[in-house]
């Protein structure tokens, strides 16, 4: 069975996505309060996945979470450029795998809390 | 009165163990001259990481949280366990709890039956063991597995053989190999830091808050989470289960021990679950937050015979039960602690569920199975009720969706639970257990002590 990455759409990604043709498979979750796209990902490319990233896995949904902040921006800034949720898009993703493991050995220690009143 | 209201029910083992000494002088005199060791963290047998403290263990039993039990188990006493997860007074109880030292510390400190031992916690007493016997465990492996069933021995409800990618496991693993067995006694109570202490409710503190509060029905919540919109709905409606009314009470007990990194600290947990009651969700009238200090087994059949006995001795009347309890990775069948709860597990020793045992527990299991947002319904829908399509809300797309920054939508996760985890990320500088927390942890513990 294929599985599939969740990517998070917010304002400042909707806007990077506007005339890439892509705006119509754009996802609306929990009653529309969250918008997202779903790249389809081939058992290949799934299983290339999980053993390069070990914190990846796979939820009760059969989507491939987990995976490093590293990975789903990288692979936001491909769909954005390439205009497609194509494979090629996971392709290219997984030509960095070496940059995002970098980033991700960082993000494992720190990741920039978000500016919100608390 | 109708005849069906039900009671409190009386703790497991019918009283509640409570050994602690409060007056410091009394305590003075009875460790004077008695031998001392400073307890250890359980270290990883591999990797050497801290995988449990024993302080949290004797703290669990001395205010009774664990009664019947009263202290260090001796060697027949493991085996029955094993054999059939009874106590040697009957009781029924899960797991295996020892005092275990390496034979270099055995050696050093010549302690032996009859000998009282202090027990420092970052360097001050903390309690004593009043040694009884002194056993030793030949094979941690064969302890391990025991203790965890095998599915060829387990075949009811043991899916893959447990191995080192269980921390229960490796915990039982790391043991050491020599066991002073006894009753422990707290000779200096513990103080928790901030946020911890006002959650500590040990069972007869948390029976005088039932009562207090006119709750004679209260179901139990098992957390070792930030709560989602889902976990909510589970509480709100396992709640309307009680006698002839809906349960007078939630109470959450959060299971607070080692961290394993990716977990949300447990600092988040405790105040992320209070927010849920100051946001007004489920009013705090109606519910309220407690801790019990433990080194989760991840045992689910058998973690959550250990929730029964927690939450029974607490005072509750009824526990709400999920899918895949107290679990992790796929090593049981998900539904393996509704099927203790409904049938028994005989290969564990009950034929029957643990409360048509004789010597069993009498709080209600409440089995439930999962909510999520339904769009059609409109709302967060029961999976056995709502016939649509739902959108399941897994935890770790959760964690996904905080890692990178964006907040969920109130129907997933409610705002003031989302800024009790940026509240605790701006402190630790990550939104999860990172390395540094987890080491930082067992270094700190949750409680400081004064001199004695
Ligand atoms: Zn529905």
């Amino acid at each position: 069975m294929a599985h599939f990455i969740v990517v998070l759409l917010d304002d400042n990604r909707m806007a990077k996505l506007s005339g890439s043709g892509l705006e119509d498979k754009i996802k609306y979750m929990f009653g529309g309060e969250l918008r997202c796209l779903e790249v389809e990902v081939p058992e290949e490319i799934s299983k290339k996945i999980l053993a390069t990233f070990d914190t990846a896995r796979i939820d009760s949904r059969g989507a491939i979470t987990d995976v490093p902040v590293a990975f789903l921006r990288e692979l936001f800034n491909q769909i954005a450029e390439k205009k497609s949720l194509g494979p090629e898009v996971l392709e290219a993703v997984l030509a960095k795998a070496d940059e995002i493991k970098e980033a991700a050995a960082k993000e494992s220690e720190y990741l920039p809390p978000p500016d919100i009143e608390v | 009165m109708s005849s069906l209201l039900i009671q409190t029910p009386l703790p497991h083992g019918g009283r509640l163990v409570e050994r602690v000494i409060r007056d410091k002088e009394a305590a003075k005199k009875m460790i004077k001259g008695c031998p001392s060791y400073d307890i250890k963290p359980t270290l990883h047998y591999e990797t050497g990481v801290p995988v449990r403290n024993v302080y949290r263990e004797i703290m669990s039993i001395c205010y009774g949280f664990f009664s019947p039990v009263e202290g260090s188990m001796k060697q027949a006493e493991v085996e029955r366990i094993l054999k059939e997860r009874r106590l040697l007074n009957d009781w029924i109880f899960p797991y295996p709890l020892v005092f275990d030292i390496s034979k270099e510390d055995y050696k050093k400190l010549g302690v032996g039956a009859g000998d009282r031992l202090v027990l420092n916690l970052k360097g001050k007493p903390f309690a004593i063991l009043d040694i009884e016997e002194v056993w030793e465990i030949d094979n941690p492996e064969e302890l391990a597995h025991k203790t965890f069933g095998t599915p060829k021995d387990n075949p009811e409800v043991v899916k893959e053989p447990f191995d080192k990618k269980h921390p229960g496991w490796v915990i039982y693993r790391s043991l050491q190999p020599i066991v002073l067995a006894g009753k422990y006694t707290i000779i200096n109570e513990p103080k928790f830091r901030p946020p911890f202490d006002r959650f500590w409710f040990p069972p007869r503190k948390c029976r005088e808050e039932f009562s207090k509060r006119g709750w004679r029905t209260a179901i139990a919540h098992q957390t070792r989470n930030v709560p989602h919109v889902g976990h909510e709905f589970l509480m709100k409606n396992a709640a309307y289960t009680g006698d002839v009314e809906p349960c007078h009470g939630i109470l959450v007990n959060a299971i607070i021990g080692v961290k394993r990194r990716g977990d949300y600290p447990d600092e988040a947990i405790v105040e992320g679950q209070e927010a849920v009651s100051t946001g007004g969700y489920i009013k705090p009238e109606r519910r309220f937050v407690s801790i019990c200090l433990w080194d989760m087994r991840y045992g689910n059949p058998l973690e959550s015979l250990l929730h029964g006995i927690i939450r029974q001795n607490m005072g509750c009347t009824h526990h709400m039960f999920g899918r895949d309890h107290a679990a992790v990775g796929e090593y049981y069948d998900k539904w393996a602690t509704q099927i203790l709860w409904t049938k028994g597990i005989p290969s564990y020793g009950f034929p029957a569920p643990p409360t048509d045992v004789p010597y069993g527990l009498t709080i209600r299991p409440q089995n439930m199975r999962e909510f999520s947002y339904c769009p059609t319904c409109k709302e967060m829908a029961y999976s056995e009720s709502c016939g649509h399509k739902r959108e399941k809300l897994s935890g770790s797309f959760l964690r996904g969706m905080v890692a990178e920054g964006v907040q969920p939508p109130a129907i997933i996760m409610r705002p003031e639970v989302y800024k009790v985890i940026v509240k605790w990320w701006k402190h630790f500088g990550y939104p999860f257990c990172n390395e540094k927390y987890v080491i930082n942890k067992e270094k700190e513990l949750e409680v400081d002590l004064e001199d004695l």
